[in-house]
């Protein structure tokens, strides 16, 4: 099952995207061992045409729920660092961002997005329930008793 | 003669006839008498009335002889009186007219002397009253300048605290909104200018602080 979970993690950084493709793999091996015609987008599609064989030899007909089950009950027990941006990544910012935070901290992290324009440029995390600002807006609040006070040099 | 006897109807017809006779003859000769009582009478009483008028006239003559006498007599008295009480009139009126005249002098000297001595009084207080005036004019203008001067001091005072307040509002307002303008401008700014490989690296330094900070263990 870790095995599973990691092989997934290589290419998947975000909450969603994890979410997402672990219901397409769902889909997927369920309509294989039980049948069914549900349509799958081509992104799906391609995300699962890439992934090794040995990955699905791990799923039978009778485990298929099972390890499924499994899979999701691990996703919780992962970290998950939430960061806000001020603009929104595509695919590839994803990928460089995800790639950047694994290399630099564990490679199991996952990531959740959210968007945030008033944070000017930069971006805040929020880790284990606590908020910490890296944008422009805290560098301003941080610099506004000397702002003010180059401003009213001009006014004075 | 025998005729007639032998017939009744004629008898007393000519018997009824010499009764009417009679009877008329009397009647006649008693009117007559009757008339002639009548007229001695009437004559009586005419003499008796002309007596009656006469006497009449005689006393209304008495009379009116009497009468006369009394009214002169009751006008000369009057006339008299009347005299007596216009000559005494006369002379209470002079006596009064005298005396109006000494108490018209008198008023007059006493009217004199006191406008006189109101003159003077009134000259005197009028001098008092200027120099009062004088006293209390310079008083209220020397007051005046301390209050004219305090008063301009209070206001400007006023004014400058004023001034000071509102350029501390003004102030306060800019310190307060000068953050969120810029932020407003570089919110504008930088989501046109900045790139994505900008963008990125501002999130991988700040990825790396996170690190340093050991926020992310």
């Amino acid at each position: 099952m870790n095995d599973i979970l990691t092989i997934i993690l290589k290419d998947t950084f975000t909450l969603t995207q994890l979410k997402t493709r672990l219901k397409a793999l769902k889909v997927y091996l369920i309509k294989e061992f039980f049948g069914g015609d549900i349509e799958q987008s081509p992104s799906d599609l391609n995300w699962l045409s890439n992934l090794p064989q040995s990955l699905y030899q791990q799923f039978t007909k009778d485990n298929v729920y099972k390890t499924f089950e499994d899979i999701e009950e691990a996703v919780h027990t992962l970290p998950v660092l939430t960061v806000y941006l001020t603009f929104e990544p595509n695919e590839n910012s994803l990928y460089q961002i995800g790639s950047f935070v694994r290399k630099l901290y564990a490679t199991s992290l996952l990531l959740d997005i959210k968007l945030d324009l008033n944070l000017l440029a930069g971006c805040a995390f929020v880790w284990k329930g606590v908020f910490r600002d890296y944008s422009l807006r805290a560098k301003l609040e941080e610099k506004k008793p000397e702002i003010i006070n180059n401003f009213k040099k001009f006014l004075r | 003669m025998l005729e007639l006897l032998q017939q009744p109807a004629i008898l007393i017809s000519s018997i009824i006839t010499l009764i009417a006779l009679s009877l008329y003859f009397d009647e006649y000769f008693e009117r007559k008498r009757s008339s002639e009582t009548q007229k001695k009478v009437f004559q009586d009483t005419k003499q008796k009335s002309a007596e009656l008028l006469q006497a009449a006239e005689e006393a209304q003559t008495n009379l009116l002889s009497e009468g006369n006498f009394v009214t002169k007599q009751l006008i000369q008295e009057y006339s008299d009186k009347l005299s007596d009480l216009i000559k005494n009139s006369g002379n209470s009126i002079n006596s009064a007219q005298g005396q109006l005249i000494a108490f018209m002098e008198d008023l007059q000297k006493r009217s004199s002397d006191f406008e006189e001595a109101s003159k003077i009084s009134t000259e005197k207080r009028i001098s008092q009253l200027f120099e009062h005036l004088e006293e209390k004019l310079s008083d209220f203008l020397i007051q005046t300048e301390q209050k004219t001067a305090t008063s301009i001091e209070l206001e400007l005072k006023s004014v400058r605290q004023l001034i000071e307040t509102y350029k501390n509002a003004q102030l306060k307002m800019i310190d307060e909104n000068i953050i969120a303008m810029m932020e407003q401008t570089l919110s504008i700014i930088l989501t046109k200018k900045l790139s994505l490989k900008d963008q990125l690296d501002l999130v991988y330094e700040a990825l790396e602080k996170a690190k340093i900070e050991k926020f992310i263990v």
